[in-house]
Formats: structure tokens, C-alpha cells, sequence
């Protein structure tokens, strides 16, 4: 290596770096040693480095700029701070659960539609007062059996003797709480209509006894009893001799 | 010295808040800036802009111990783009340094200051400029400022070597003509 080889491996000379280990630079700087000229240069080198470097760290910083960095971030609502993936995941679990807990109190703090007969019987009422749909219209008792039992409904009830005088006008299939019900159509004469709902015995957890209650609900009478694995509701304007009439 | 120590800690869990990243390298990047554009409000912008683009994008980046390069590289890409450079510096080995190596001498130094350091490194050819200003103003390899410019290392020995010969060259034309000192300065 000669002077002016030595001379532009320790122009990039940094004491204390990685580079000063560097075989070529360990030669230089021998060689530095050994030729006065050369170490006079890398000494004046040196000190030009250190100044030159002492000046570039004396740029002056504004003051403002920091407080203007951390002013923009925020003003354009950027996520500074934005957590990783794995970070934001507690978060959002928290989150999910709360709301998952949130559904599951509603869920269990609601009143519960219970499977209790007078709720049955106010749904069965209410529903002739406002609409009635039968799916078979016919006079032949054998034939809503049949529609009925096709539908899943309820078809092997048994039909009061008052209720044997009316003229039927047909039948359809109801649902109750995912029970079928039957519901069988009666013409009382008067342009009134009398209805008698089936349903499963099992299906309430309180079915009136064998013997018939009259209960108004609404603007109809309604009688109810349980014979079987059937129970029944009647329901009707409401008359004098209402049970004896039809039952 | 306290925000370093705590850079540290904060690099072994792997992560910085936003305001501390600020502390720790906001002035260093605009010593950087300052070395590329020489206008302090130039300068404020480009750091101003690396911090923003760090919050936009610096979660995206695995290793945290690289946020102070990713910051450097982030506002190298910004000052280039502010420039529209569409042509590429040549790679310039460091046998093509100058081939005169001037001696400058320790009194000349006694008269610069930051100023007209800028001043002078603005003369230095511009390819040269931001790899000589981060060899004077960070303790980065050489190895570490090839990679927050994005060139091979020989290029930045080169640019460095060139960069310094051309500063050095330059203050000696200074102290034959003072009267220059305080002009263009930003």
C-alpha cells in the first residue's frame, strides 16, 4: 500500500467503528505511522473530521417543530399509537365478549313466553277475533280430520255433542310455540262463529282439568278442559248457557 | 440521554409509543433533512412528513430496534420525491476519488460553524450529499447508511469518499475567499 492508497482508506476512517478492524485500514494506519507526511495529513484529517462532524450535530433543531409534529398527528386524527395486530386483539375480544354478554342478558332478563295454557288460550283468542284463515272449508268433519292430520295437526279430538249441532265450516292448521293446533270452525246460525282449538296435552305445563273452565278472554267466552292426550279451548261470543249449549 | 436509555428498554419489548419515537429522533432527522435541503422549512416538512407517513405505516414494520433507519430511509424517499429526480447517480467507485487529497488545516475549522457547514456540503455534488451527511451526523455503518439510501455499499464508500474530498476542498476555497461564507444560506 502506498501513500496515496493509505491516504483514501483513512478518508473514511471512523475511530471506534466496525471499519477501524478492517485488514486494509489496520495497513493504512500503520503505514500512517511510519511515514511522517502521511501521518501529519491523517492527523489534520482528524480534525477535520471531528469538526465537521461536531458541526453537522450543532444544527440548530426549531423549537416548534416537535410541539408541530405532534400537533399534525393529532389534528388529522391519525392512529399514532397504533397497536399491532396481536395487540388489538385483546380489544377487540374484550369487545366481542361484551357484547356476546350484552345479547345473553337480554336474552335471560326478558319475559320468557312461557308454555303456560292462558297464554296459549289468549293467542288461540286473539287470533279468531282478528283473522282466521282455514285451509279446508267443508261441512264433512272427516275431511278436516284428513287435512288436518296431512298437516300435522291434531285430527283425532273429540268433538263435543253441542258443538255436533253446529254447522262446521271448516278447519286449518295453527301453530303454537312449534305445537300444531287444530282449530275446527263452527257457524253458529247468526253469522257468529264458534272455534274449538287441539292441542297436545304435553305442550302446556299446567292444562286445565277434565272438567270445563269458562274463562272470557278478550270478547269471547271460552271453555277449556283436557280429555286424553288432548286439550281443548272453545271459544265463542259469549251467551247465556254458553257450556251447556255447546258442550 | 434518559430518552435513549429508555429507546432501549422500549426496543426490547418491541414497541415505542408515538411521542416517545418523536423525542428520540426528530432532531436527528432534522439535522438530516437540514444537511439535504438547507431550508429550515423545507426541512421541518420533510420531518414533519416521515412522522406522518410512521403513523400511517410504521405498524407495519416487524422489527421495531429498525424504526430510527425505516425514519431515516422514510425521509431520504420524501426529500427524493419533493426533488422528482427521474435519472439515477452513477456508481462511482472510490478509486474515482479525487485524486488530490488537500491538506486542510486545524484553523481553518475554528471559523466554521453549522451554518456554513450546510453552506458548503450544498456545493459537494448532490449524490454525494446525503451519505456524507449521515456519516458525520449518526454513527451508522457504512453498511447501515447503504441500506436506509438503498444503494450498494461500495457506492456509499464512494459517494463518502467523493463527498468529503469536495468538503474538503471547498473549505480550503473558502478560506481564499471569505467573502462567500455567508451567502445562500438558507
Amino acid at each position: 500500500m502506498n501513500r496515496s492508497e493509505a491516504q483514501r482508506v483513512l478518508l473514511l476512517y471512523r475511530p471506534g467503528t466496525a471499519e477501524t478492524g478492517d485488514p486494509e485500514v489496520m495497513e493504512a494506519l500503520d503505514l500512517a505511522r511510519r511515514d511522517p507526511e502521511l501521518g501529519r495529513w491523517f492527523e489534520q484529517h482528524r480534525s477535520f473530521q471531528k469538526a465537521m462532524g461536531a458541526r453537522f450535530r450543532e444544527i440548530e433543531v426549531p423549537a416548534h417543530l416537535r410541539t408541530s409534529i405532534l400537533a399534525q398527528a393529532q389534528t388529522q386524527e391519525l392512529i399514532v399509537n397504533r397497536p399491532r395486530v396481536w395487540q388489538r386483539k385483546p380489544l377487540w375480544l374484550a369487545a366481542a365478549l361484551t357484547v356476546v354478554f350484552a345479547c345473553l342478558a337480554v336474552l335471560w332478563l326478558r319475559p320468557h313466553p312461557t308454555n303456560q295454557f292462558a297464554n296459549y288460550r289468549a293467542r288461540m283468542v286473539s287470533g279468531a277475533l282478528r283473522e282466521y284463515q282455514m285451509d279446508i272449508k267443508t261441512n264433512d268433519m272427516r275431511m278436516v280430520r284428513q287435512d288436518l292430520a296431512s298437516r300435522g295437526a291434531p285430527s283425532d279430538y273429540v268433538v263435543p255433542p253441542g258443538l255436533e249441532r253446529l254447522r262446521l265450516t271448516g278447519g286449518g292448521r295453527l301453530t303454537w310455540r312449534t305445537n300444531p293446533v287444530a282449530m275446527v270452525c263452527f257457524d253458529r246460525g247468526d253469522r257468529q262463529m264458534v272455534f274449538l282449538f287441539v292441542l297436545d296435552r304435553s305442550a302446556v305445563k299446567d292444562p286445565p282439568p277434565t272438567t270445563p273452565r269458562l274463562h272470557k278472554v278478550n270478547e269471547l267466552l271460552t271453555a277449556s278442559w283436557t280429555q286424553g292426550d288432548k286439550t281443548y279451548v272453545l271459544a265463542g261470543p259469549e251467551e247465556a248457557g254458553f257450556l251447556q249449549k255447546y258442550l | 440521554m434518559a430518552a435513549r436509555a429508555s429507546y432501549n428498554d422500549d426496543r426490547g419489548r418491541g414497541e415505542l409509543d408515538f411521542q416517545s419515537l418523536v423525542d428520540l429522533h426528530y432532531g436527528a432527522l432534522y439535522r438530516f433533512a437540514m444537511s439535504l435541503t438547507r431550508s429550515e422549512s423545507d426541512a421541518c416538512d420533510l420531518v414533519q412528513q416521515t412522522f406522518l407517513v410512521w403513523a400511517t405505516k410504521g405498524h407495519q414494520l416487524e422489527d421495531f430496534s429498525k424504526a430510527k433507519s425505516w425514519l431515516f430511509t422514510t425521509l431520504h424517499h420524501a426529500f427524493l420525491e419533493s426533488r422528482r429526480r427521474t435519472t439515477r447517480f452513477p456508481h462511482l467507485e472510490i478509486s474515482e476519488a479525487e485524486a488530490e487529497l488537500p491538506k486542510v488545516e486545524p484553523e481553518l475549522l475554528n471559523h466554521l460553524d453549522a451554518r456554513e457547514v450546510l453552506r458548503l456540503l450544498g456545493q459537494v455534488d448532490e449524490q454525494f450529499q446525503a451519505a456524507v451527511a449521515l456519516f458525520y451526523l449518526e454513527d451508522y455503518s457504512y453498511q447501515e447508511i447503504a441500506t436506509i439510501l438503498e444503494i450498494p455499499l461500495g457506492t456509499v464508500k464512494s459517494r463518502i469518499a467523493r463527498g468529503i474530498a469536495q468538503l474538503r476542498e471547498l473549505v480550503l476555497h473558502r478560506s481564499s475567499a471569505p467573502g462567500e461564507a455567508k451567502e445562500g444560506i438558507g
